[in-house]
C-alpha cells in the first residue's frame, strides 16, 4: 500500500482521537455545570420549604410584622412558579434572602419568640440551608470557571464553537450575602 | 482558660517548689550518666592498655559490664525523673488551664483514631506516643496527644548485609475535636508541597484518586499552602467556608509548621508536625525556668487556638 496513504490514515486517526477526547472533556464540563446548578436548586427548594413554617411561627408572636411576612409568602409563591428563567430565579432568590434577613432582625423585638423552641429549631435549619446554598453557589462558580476556561483555550475553542457552547456567567455573591451567617450569630447571643 | 499572668502566679506558688525538688533528681540523673561514661572509658582503657594480658581482659570485661549496669540504672532514673516531672509539673500546668481536663502521661491517641482520620494512609511499623489529654471546651470535646509513626525499609548492600532504615510518617501533635456541622463524606486538607515547589505545574501532580476529587478553592493564599481532596465538592465548600480557610491559614502561620486536616464522621482531625519532643523535661540544663513552663502552656493551648479559630463552639446549624 502507498506510504502516503498510510500516513494520511494515521494522521486522521490521531486527529479524530484528539477530537473525541476534547469533545468528551467539554461535555463533561458542561454536565458538571448543569449538575452544580441542580445541586443549588435543591438547596433553594429546601429553603422555600422552610418558609411556611417560619412564617407561621413568627406570625403567632410578632403581630406587627404582617407586611413583611406577606411579602415573604408572595416571593416564595412566585419562586415556586414553573418555567422561570435562570436570571429570574437568581433575582427572586436574592430578594428572599434579603426579606428573611429583615424578618430575623425584627424578631429581635420579640423575646418570647426568640425563646420558642420551635423557632430556634427553624432558625438552625435556616442557617444550615443558607450555608449549603452558599457552598452550592461556590461550587457552581468553580465549575463554571472551569467550563469557561475549557471552551476558550485553543484548540478546544474551535470544537466548542462547533458545538455552540457559550460562556456562562458566574454568580455574583454580594457582600451582604457573604455575611449571612454572621447575622444569625447575632441572634444566638440573645 | 487562665491568662499568662495567672500562670506566672501558679508558677511561683505551686510549680517552682515542685521544680526545685525535681532539680536534685535531675542532677542525680546527670551524675549517673557521667559516671557511666567514666566507667565505660575505664573499661576501654583497660582493654587497650592490657592487650595480650588475660587479667586485664577479664577485669576490662568486668568493668564494661559494670558500665552497662550503670547506664541501665541511669536510664531508669531518667524515666522516673520524667515521670515525676509529668505528674508534678505537666499535670499542674494542665490543671491550671482547665481543672476538668484529663491527663494520661503514658497514653496516646489510639491507632483506631489515627486510622479513622485517614490522614496518613501509609502502613506503620512503629507507633509511639504519649501525653494524652482529653476534655471539653465549651461545647466542643477534644482529644490530643503527641504521636510518632514510622515505617521500616530494609536494604541489602553488595556484601549481603541487611540494614534497617526507619522513616517518619508523622511526628507531632495529633488532635481531634467535635465538628460543629454535620458531614457525610470525607474531606482532606493537606500541605501542598507540589504547588509550592513547581507552581501551577504542581497542580497536575496533585491529583490523587484514592482521596477523591481535587477541589480548587477561591482563596489563593490557601491554595498556595494547601491542597484539598473530597468525595463531595459541595460538602468540601460547606466545611471550608471563606472564614474557615482564613482560620486554617492563621493556625498555620501561628505555629509555622505543616498542618494536615481531615473532616471525617463527626470530627475534625488536625495533625501538626513538630520535629522536637513536646512536653518533655530537659536533662542537661536547669528545669526550673519559667520560659519552659510558658512554652509548654502555649503548646497545650494549641487546642484552644484550633477551637477558637475554627469557631467550633458556634452551634447555629442543625448539629447541636
Amino acid at each position: 500500500m502507498n506510504t502516503t496513504l498510510l500516513i494520511l490514515i494515521a494522521a486522521l486517526v490521531i486527529l479524530s482521537l484528539i477530537f473525541i477526547s476534547i469533545y468528551n472533556g467539554l461535555i463533561r464540563r458542561r454536565n458538571e455545570v448543569d449538575n452544580a446548578f441542580g445541586g443549588m436548586d435543591v438547596q433553594l427548594k429546601k429553603r422555600y420549604d422552610l418558609i411556611p413554617n417560619l412564617v407561621a411561627s413568627v406570625k403567632e408572636y410578632a403581630k406587627h410584622e404582617k407586611e413583611l411576612l406577606n411579602r415573604i409568602t408572595e416571593l416564595r409563591a412566585s419562586a415556586l412558579k414553573p418555567d422561570l428563567s435562570v436570571d429570574e430565579k437568581i433575582s427572586l432568590d436574592n430578594q428572599i434572602s434579603g426579606a428573611i434577613k429583615n424578618m430575623l432582625i425584627s424578631v429581635e423585638n420579640y423575646p418570647e419568640l426568640k425563646a420558642n423552641e420551635n423557632f430556634i429549631f427553624l432558625q438552625r435549619s435556616l442557617n444550615e440551608v443558607e450555608s449549603q446554598i452558599s457552598a452550592a453557589r461556590r461550587t457552581f462558580n468553580a465549575v463554571v470557571t472551569d467550563y469557561n476556561n475549557g471552551i476558550q483555550v485553543f484548540p478546544n475553542s474551535i470544537i466548542a464553537g462547533m458545538m455552540g457552547m457559550k460562556r456562562k456567567e458566574v454568580f455574583v455573591i454580594s457582600e451582604a450575602e457573604r455575611e449571612n451567617v454572621d447575622v444569625s450569630k447575632m441572634f444566638k447571643q440573645g | 482558660m487562665k491568662s499568662a499572668d495567672s500562670l506566672k502566679e501558679i508558677y511561683h506558688s505551686k510549680l517552682s517548689p515542685a521544680l526545685l525538688s525535681l532539680e536534685s533528681k535531675r542532677k542525680e540523673v546527670v551524675k549517673r550518666f557521667l559516671l557511666s561514661v567514666f566507667i565505660l572509658l575505664l573499661a576501654a582503657a583497660s582493654f587497650i592498655l592490657g592487650q595480650g594480658n588475660s587479667w586485664a581482659f577479664v577485669s576490662g570485661f568486668a568493668i564494661a559490664i559494670l558500665a552497662f549496669v550503670s547506664f541501665w540504672s541511669a536510664i531508669r532514673k531518667h524515666d522516673s525523673y520524667k515521670q515525676a516531672f509529668k505528674n508534678n509539673v505537666v499535670r499542674k500546668i494542665i490543671e491550671c488551664i482547665d481543672p476538668d481536663w484529663q491527663y494520661q502521661p503514658e497514653s496516646c491517641i489510639s491507632t483506631d483514631e489515627y486510622v479513622e482520620s485517614g490522614l496518613f494512609p501509609r502502613r506503620w511499623d512503629r507507633y509511639n506516643g504519649d501525653d494524652l489529654i482529653s476534655g471539653v471546651i465549651d461545647k466542643t470535646d477534644f482529644r490530643l496527644s503527641e504521636l510518632h509513626t514510622q515505617y521500616k525499609t530494609v536494604s541489602v548492600d553488595s556484601k549481603g548485609r541487611r540494614s534497617e532504615h526507619w522513616h517518619t510518617i508523622f511526628k507531632g501533635l495529633f488532635v481531634h475535636a467535635d465538628f460543629n456541622k454535620e458531614i457525610k463524606g470525607e474531606t482532606f486538607v493537606l500541605p501542598d508541597l507540589a504547588e509550592r515547589l513547581f507552581g501551577k505545574w504542581g497542580q497536575k501532580l496533585q491529583r490523587d484518586a484514592s482521596r477523591g476529587q481535587l477541589i480548587k478553592l477561591e482563596n489563593n493564599e490557601f491554595e498556595k499552602y494547601f491542597v484539598v481532596y473530597s468525595d463531595d465538592q459541595v460538602e468540601a465548600r460547606y466545611i471550608l467556608t471563606p472564614k474557615i480557610m482564613e482560620a486554617i491559614l492563621n493556625i498555620r502561620k501561628r505555629f509555622n509548621t505543616e498542618i494536615y486536616l481531615s473532616f471525617v464522621g463527626s470530627r475534625v482531625f488536625v495533625a501538626m508536625s513538630f520535629t522536637k519532643d513536646l512536653f518533655e523535661p530537659r536533662l542537661y540544663r536547669s528545669g526550673v525556668r519559667y520560659s519552659d513552663i510558658e512554652q509548654m502552656y502555649y503548646q497545650f493551648n494549641t487546642i484552644s487556638v484550633i477551637i477558637n479559630e475554627m469557631n467550633l463552639n458556634t452551634r447555629i446549624w442543625t448539629k447541636e
